[in-house]
């Protein structure tokens, strides 16, 4: 960036430095007070300096609200960036990540996040703290498994996944209410029935545990040593309706197939509590298809509701 | 559409100029895939003259209606932002030109799917549309997905329907099932349309 830049531009709210082999930004951009948006894409930008130090203090952190800086050699998300508190908009679209940093969450006010076209391997379960975030793009990576907590981004409108490597989602993934489009395309999804058959019995802790909550016998934390006050704070509740029942670590993993407004069948990831509590129809039969009709009728209905828009291909 | 006896050689210098054009040709009875394809593509695209039309969603590509051909066809420009795509489709009946405006897309064909589909759809070709190129599609030639494949660039582009429809059908990749949507339309003669 040209020297003097904040001194002839102090007003300057906008600034495209696209297309033109930059390799670092420097400390010209912490004196522009009122920059709001800020375009870098196809530079030369992933080295060390590649953003000034001291951004976090400088105006711009509370003023940048848009950052592109995709197409550019960032092998990982500059912490210095985390530091923008006001952003609302970034993309690191087309780069050279290969994660996503836990500390993304700092970055409160994000709506829109671009991360397609990079080498992400795995999501941070912290990505699910951004309770502004609507856009999210995680195409053409190499993500196998989407964290649960992806759920809690209740203001979720779009979540484009295609090209990536999961076999299957979790199913808190139904808890996305505002969800209008999800791309699955060129995930090698699952498409038959799948049991884990391998499943540790419960340890002698874990039934005193489920026994203690499912009969909600009563305790307070001067009863127990405090490490099993908080493990008894981590029951799940198992999502079998017919059930009821609790888990703590000891658990099924088991993919079920849902219907999304009858047309598409997704494989969602289900924890039970134990291998009985499935279905009914769980050991006779092998069909996959009379399988997710029974189970999912439920949940079918529910999804069928909320996500409308299934992109699936 | 068949081919009449004299087949026009036509260069549009300008948006309004091809769309008078195609409002003569297709005033006609019969018309020429091959004449409409070279018009399209003799247009050399000038984003003065249809940035107002190029009007894009942060969520999804958008269509957004230049003129409606007396009722004879639909033309369309469509913007896809970095990474939007479109599903698997028919064209219902009709014809399809796309033309590249701006960046570049990427056009996958598929073979129709058997009776009741139920396996992986059949992937025929695919290739990367290049400012300025025009592709051609209907029915009987298969159906397709359009795709902005960059990660940096949007891309915008033109597109005739004739005749024009609003409902078509989407295809699962992976079991060839298909179900029919309606289309509509972001903005119309460079207005946001109010949903």
């Amino acid at each position: 960036l040209p020297a003097g830049l904040s001194q002839w531009f102090p007003a300057l709210e906008v600034l495209d430095v696209s297309g033109t082999g930059l390799t670092e930004m420097g400390t010209e951009l912490l004196s522009l007070p009122c920059l709001h948006t800020l375009l870098a894409k196809n530079n030369r930008l992933g080295g060390p300096g590649s953003l000034p130090k001291g951004l976090g203090q400088a105006p711009l952190a509370r003023s940048l609200r848009v950052l592109n800086l995709s197409g550019n050699r960032f092998s990982e998300v500059p912490p210095a960036l985390l530091q923008l508190r006001g952003l609302r908009s970034l993309s690191l679209g087309g780069n050279r990540l290969h994660g996503i940093p836990p500390d993304i969450q700092e970055l409160q006010s994000l709506e829109f996040l671009y991360l397609g076209g990079n080498f992400i391997t795995a999501i941070p379960p912290e990505l699910g703290n951004l309770p502004s975030l609507r856009y999210l793009v995680l195409c053409d990576n190499k993500i196998q498994s989407i964290p649960p907590q992806l759920a809690q981004l209740h203001s979720l409108r779009s979540l484009s996944l295609h090209n990536n490597l999961l076999t299957y989602l979790p199913r808190e993934i139904l808890n996305l209410v505002h969800l209008d489009e999800l791309s699955l395309r060129g995930n090698p999804l699952v498409v038959r029935f799948v049991r884990d058959l391998t499943y540790n019995p419960p340890s002698l802790q874990e039934l005193a545990g489920r026994t203690i909550k499912t009969r909600n016998v009563p305790y307070t934390p001067s009863d127990l040593p405090e490490s099993l006050v908080r493990y008894l704070s981590l029951a799940s509740n198992c999502p079998n309706p017919k059930c009821g029942g609790v888990y703590f670590d000891s658990c099924v993993r088991q993919i079920k197939f849902v219907d999304f407004c009858g047309k598409y069948r997704l494989p969602l990831m289900h924890y039970l509590c134990s291998p009985e509590c499935s279905s009914p129809f769980s050991s006779a039969s092998q069909s996959s298809t009379s399988q997710s009709e029974s189970d999912s009728e439920d949940e079918a209905s529910v999804a069928a509701h909320r996500m409308q828009k299934v992109l699936l291909g | 559409m068949e081919q009449p006896v004299q087949t026009e050689t036509w260069k549009a210098r300008s948006l309004e100029e091809l769309v008078r054009i195609l409002h003569q040709i297709f005033a006609e009875d019969k018309v020429s895939v091959d004449e409409v394809q070279a018009l399209m593509e003799s247009y050399e695209s000038n984003p003065e003259e249809w940035l107002q039309y190029a009007k894009f969603d942060q969520y999804r590509y958008t269509r957004n209606l230049v003129d409606n051909g007396n009722g004879k066809f639909n033309l369309m420009i469509l913007c896809w932002g970095e990474g939007h795509g479109s599903s698997i489709h028919d064209h219902t009946d009709s014809h399809c030109f796309m033309k590249i405006l701006q960046g570049n897309l990427k056009e996958t064909l598929f073979e129709w799917p058997e009776k009741k589909g139920n396996g992986e759809m059949t992937k025929k070709s695919e290739r990367a549309l290049r400012e300025n190129q025009c592709a051609y599609i209907n029915d009987s030639i298969g159906l397709h997905r359009v795709e902005n494949i960059s990660h940096t660039e949007p891309a915008v582009s033109l597109h005739l329907y004739s005749p024009p429809f609003n409902s078509c059908n989407t295809f699962d990749q992976r079991t060839g099932h298909k179900h029919k949507v309606t289309m509509t339309f972001y903005s119309q003669f460079g207005e946001r349309t109010v949903c």
